[in-house]
């Protein structure tokens, strides 16, 4: 078996990745090792709006409700609001990443990818250290598949990177780990996310809540790993359900999931037949931790610079550096400052951050972003966020260049 | 001193990927769609231990 390019992963980056490749006539094999797409989830839900303008879905079978705004409630409970009166209509979505992640497999194969559940890959396939491919695991059974170009989607506990010699390794200081429950027969009558931030209540995380509709949500945590101890993202999630969301105990139990969350600086994501997207590529948000909208982005750069790739027939390191020098200009600005804003956070306490809120607790946002918030802190606190302001203003450079 | 070596619980495991993408050593991967740490890799740092957020790890001789 021989295609142009296998993509290891059919997650939203392996699935964007394949689709634009194979749109662009290069021949496309997508592989899941999963018996279906999109199970188990592995997800807090909810994404930016923004992700309508791309036109990547054509459905809306993946959206469970949209969101009024956010509030972020202090460790003393004191709230800030982001409603879309004020962020001009757009805010976020609450999704099905099962819904989702098929419908995003299922436009791959229609842009002419071909699709192979139950395959784990196990090896790449070198020639002296040349790709060549990678081992498969179907059924038992072991064989070889040759590609010009392995995508390494293979999600936050990536092997391809590592084999390729890439250092993927995270940091525990770089990962959030997460659990989150669903429920539903909650009576909780609100279309905000909520999000709780603490010390005590989630150290170096928060704690969400995401209205699916119909009484239905998720309620979720993620800490800092170093933080971390055996089991207690869990435990600190129950112990809030328990003091602060009474109304979610009487709610009935649908799904426990956990997660991990790459907060790190992206790494290298190039090297000669070998591109890594999606949170592989360290490509989540590392305030927010969302990764959707960035692997969706950096799916689609991917899956554009292969199809050139393979029309020139040119495999090589620097030829497939445009992925990088794509995604960069499409996002990486953003990515490292918010890994820097997430390090000068982490040396918040709670006493700063009950006083960060207060000062905001009546300010009007001029959009439903973190960009905007950090500008509003900004402003607020120009000494106590020295460090943050030249990261607000490199950003803000930038959206001038684009328009 | 005796050496430990991190253990995964299979049936508690949730499949998240936490333990596998701090190992420093690449000991830990998915088998049967759950993490496995090969022991004879493992230098029992504990990292993966008290990263899993449900408690699924533990350390054992």
């Amino acid at each position: 078996m021989r295609y142009d390019v296998i993509v290891v992963g059919a997650g939203p980056a392996g699935s964007v990745t394949a689709r634009f490749a194979a749109k662009r006539g290069a021949k496309v094999l997508l592989l899941e090792r999963r018996a279906e797409i999109g199970i188990p989830v592995l997800c807090g839900e909810g994404v930016s709006q923004r992700i309508d303008k791309w036109n990547i879905l054509e459905s809306k079978n993946w959206i469970a409700n949209k969101l009024d705004g956010a509030k972020i409630f202090s460790p003393d409970g004191t709230k800030v609001t982001l409603s879309k009166e004020m962020a001009g209509n757009e805010t976020g979505y609450v999704i099905y990443r099962d819904v989702f992640d098929k419908e995003l497999a299922h436009l791959a194969g229609k842009a002419g990818a071909e699709v192979m559940l139950r395959s784990e890959v196990i090896g790449l396939v070198k020639e002296g250290d040349k790709i060549k491919g990678v081992k498969v695991r179907r059924m038992k059974e072991d064989f070889e598949i040759e590609a010009d170009i392995v995508v390494g989607a293979d999600g936050v506990e990536s092997k391809i990177g590592r084999w390729a010699g890439i250092d993927t390794t995270v940091k525990p200081n770089d990962l959030e780990t997460c659990v989150q429950y669903t429920f539903s027969n909650v009576d909780y009558p609100t279309d905000y996310g909520e999000f709780y931030l603490g010390k005590k209540i989630a150290p170096g995380g928060y704690i969400w809540v995401f209205p699916k509709g119909d009484g239905v949500f998720n309620v979720g945590i993620g800490i800092l790993a170093n933080f971390s101890k055996p089991g207690l993202a869990l435990k600190l999630l129950n112990a809030f359900i328990e003091k602060k969301l009474p109304d979610f105990k009487k709610g009935i139990p649908l799904r426990l999931l956990a997660g991990a969350v790459p907060v790190a600086k992206p790494v290298e994501t190039v090297r000669d037949n070998l591109l890594l997207v999606g949170d592989a590529a360290r490509h989540a948000d590392p305030i927010t931790g969302g990764g959707i909208t960035t692997s969706l982005e950096g799916g689609r750069i991917a899956g554009e610079v292969i199809g050139d790739a393979v029309e020139k027939q040119r495999f090589d390191r620097e030829r497939l550096a445009e992925y990088e020098k794509r995604w960069k200009e499409a996002f990486g600005q953003k990515l490292l400052r918010n890994y820097m804003v997430k390090e000068i956070m982490l040396d918040f306490d709670d006493k700063t951050l009950n006083m960060l809120a207060d000062s905001l607790k009546d300010y009007s946002f001029e959009e439903f972003s973190t960009l905007s918030l950090l500008k509003a802190l900004v402003l607020k606190h120009p000494t106590l966020l020295m460090k943050l302001k030249p990261l607000i203003k490199l950003s803000e450079k930038k959206m001038e260049k684009k328009i | 001193m005796v050496k430990h070596k991190a253990k995964v619980d299979e049936r508690e495991c949730l499949s998240c990927g936490g333990c596998i993408s701090v190992c420093p050593v690449d000991a830990v991967f998915m088998k049967n769609l759950r993490a496995f740490v090969d022991q004879s890799l493992c230098i029992g740092c504990s990292i993966c231990v008290n990263t899993c957020p449900i408690g699924a790890i533990s350390l054992e001789e």
